[in-house]
């Protein structure tokens, strides 16, 4: 088992993205994985501002690098100020961390069950087929098939690489992913990005496989 | 003159060698050593088959073309680091239909140490002289044959060859799923960082001492020992010691033979 992924266990070749349509203070703390469902502090806050009008992008990206201290983790800045309507990303980087969970104040806001306009994205380091399933059991599921480039040249790696920076998108919306299934190779990124949904995750099918149903 | 003499011919010497070696048990040894760059752990079994024995007087026993088989599984690790830069995934977008474009953050991911096992085995002959030793212990007379030396076995380059293949073959299972369009590179360098000479540089010290620390029983008897069992109070057993013991290897035209020589006292 070379490459796994959950959603609701980020690893330092996943991201997740909440997107935050209203204006307000969201307060969340960063966490080991398995200590979300006991998580009551909210330490780092994003304040999103009223959308500036004249602004011409749908949604502006902003990225929160994370950091993990061997026991803790912490945003490179405890205070995010976005806008209406903005995408915010988590992502750490260090290879030793655990996996982390991001614990929103609200329940939107977190990687724990994605309910809506947010997204999980994760870099696929190796050839497969990885089939995925929504861990809390509403049937949504889908096959990633990751492939290796033939490379031979300079020029192949070259091309390979250049294809990374296209991630493929998946849309979620209830228990429904369109597509449900995609190629790609070997590096490229998928963003699994939901739109609407009663709370659902990306899991690898592996990791479900043989344990009871999940509710 | 001695008392007791008994002497046997090439024939029986082969006879007698057959049967000793064939109770050998298996031997085995473990360690660490190195492997081109790479520091391996290993662990090593063999067992002798007899060959054709040789009386060359005077005292050594010529064994012609002594198998050893043997068999070798040992590990050893790589750090994919030493051999290629981290996996650099760029920043990777996507467009979201009525949303925007969402783009990830640039990923370096680090290469994983493996560890690749090796199983490997076959057989080697060489010529091997032996010369007698003779010892009382614990009571016991001991008679072995013992390796002159210290042996120079013939690890040959096909040997060394379907090592590396057997090397290489377990480095493309695990590279290929780990490193994926690296894989060949990978597995490429690895291979050329351990030389032929590596592989028979790493045989040789492992197998030697099975070969030169072979110690063939070819008799064993007490020193006091029961002849003719009481057959009444006033015959009783009779028992015998051997107080001198030799061995040899000598030509008694027309044979060379193997003779053992014994004085005894009641």
């Amino acid at each position: 088992m070379i490459d796994t992924f959950d959603s609701r266990a980020l690893g330092r070749i996943d991201c997740f993205g909440q997107r935050f349509m209203r204006t307000g203070t969201y307060r969340y703390h960063l966490v080991p994985a398995a200590w979300a469902p006991a998580t009551y502090e909210h330490p780092y806050t994003v304040e999103v501002g009223t959308r500036d009008k004249k602004r011409k992008e749908t949604m502006a990206t902003h990225t929160v690098q994370v950091r993990f201290d061997g026991k803790a983790f912490q945003p490179a800045s405890e205070r995010a100020a976005i806008e209406e309507g903005d995408l915010v990303i988590w992502h750490c980087p260090d290879a030793r961390h655990v996996p982390l969970a991001v614990v929103g104040d609200k329940e939107f806001f977190g990687n724990r069950a994605m309910v809506n306009e947010c997204g999980f994205s994760h870099a696929f380091a190796a050839a497969g087929e990885y089939a995925w399933v929504d861990a809390y059991g509403s049937g949504l599921a889908g096959v990633v098939r990751v492939k290796d480039p033939d490379c031979r040249t300079d020029d192949d790696f070259r091309e390979w690489h250049r294809t990374l920076t296209a991630a493929k998108l998946v849309m979620i919306t209830g228990s429904e992913a369109d597509p449900a299934e995609v190629d790609i190779l070997t590096g490229q990124t998928v963003y699994f990005a939901v739109t609407k949904s009663e709370g659902v995750s990306v899991t690898d099918r592996r990791l479900v496989r043989n344990r009871p149903e999940a509710e | 003159m001695a008392e007791i003499t008994a002497a046997i011919d090439e024939q029986g010497a082969n006879d007698l060698f057959g049967a000793a070696i064939a109770a050998l048990p298996p031997m085995s040894t473990s360690g660490a050593s190195n492997l081109g760059p790479f520091t391996v752990s290993y662990s090593a079994s063999a067992t002798v088959t007899n060959g054709s024995v040789d009386l060359r007087p005077p005292g050594v026993i010529r064994i012609a073309n002594l198998r050893l088989d043997w068999h070798v599984t040992f590990s050893f690790g790589v750090d994919l680091n030493d051999y290629l830069p981290p996996l650099h995934i760029p920043s990777a977008c996507v467009d979201i239909p009525c949303v925007g474009e969402v783009c990830t953050p640039e990923i370096d991911i680090p290469w994983p140490s493996i560890t690749i096992p090796v199983s490997f085995g076959d057989f080697v002959e060489s010529d091997i002289d032996f010369t007698l030793s003779i010892s009382q212990t614990g009571g016991q007379w001991r008679v072995e044959a013992v390796v002159q030396g210290v042996p120079n076995l013939e690890i040959g380059a096909s040997t060394a060859a379907a090592l590396l293949a057997a090397i290489a073959l377990e480095l493309d299972a695990i590279v290929t799923p780990i490193a994926g369009p690296f894989a060949n590179i990978v597995v490429d360098a690895i291979l050329g960082a351990i030389a032929i000479a590596d592989l028979t540089g790493f045989l040789g010290p492992i197998l030697t001492p099975f070969v030169s620390g072979l110690r063939i029983p070819i008799y064993n008897q007490p020193v006091n020992f029961e002849v003719l069992p009481a057959e009444s109070p006033v015959d009783p057993a009779i028992t015998i010691t051997i107080d001198t013991l030799t061995a040899d290897v000598q030509h008694n035209a027309p044979e060379d033979e193997l003779v053992l020589t014994a004085d005894i006292s009641a």
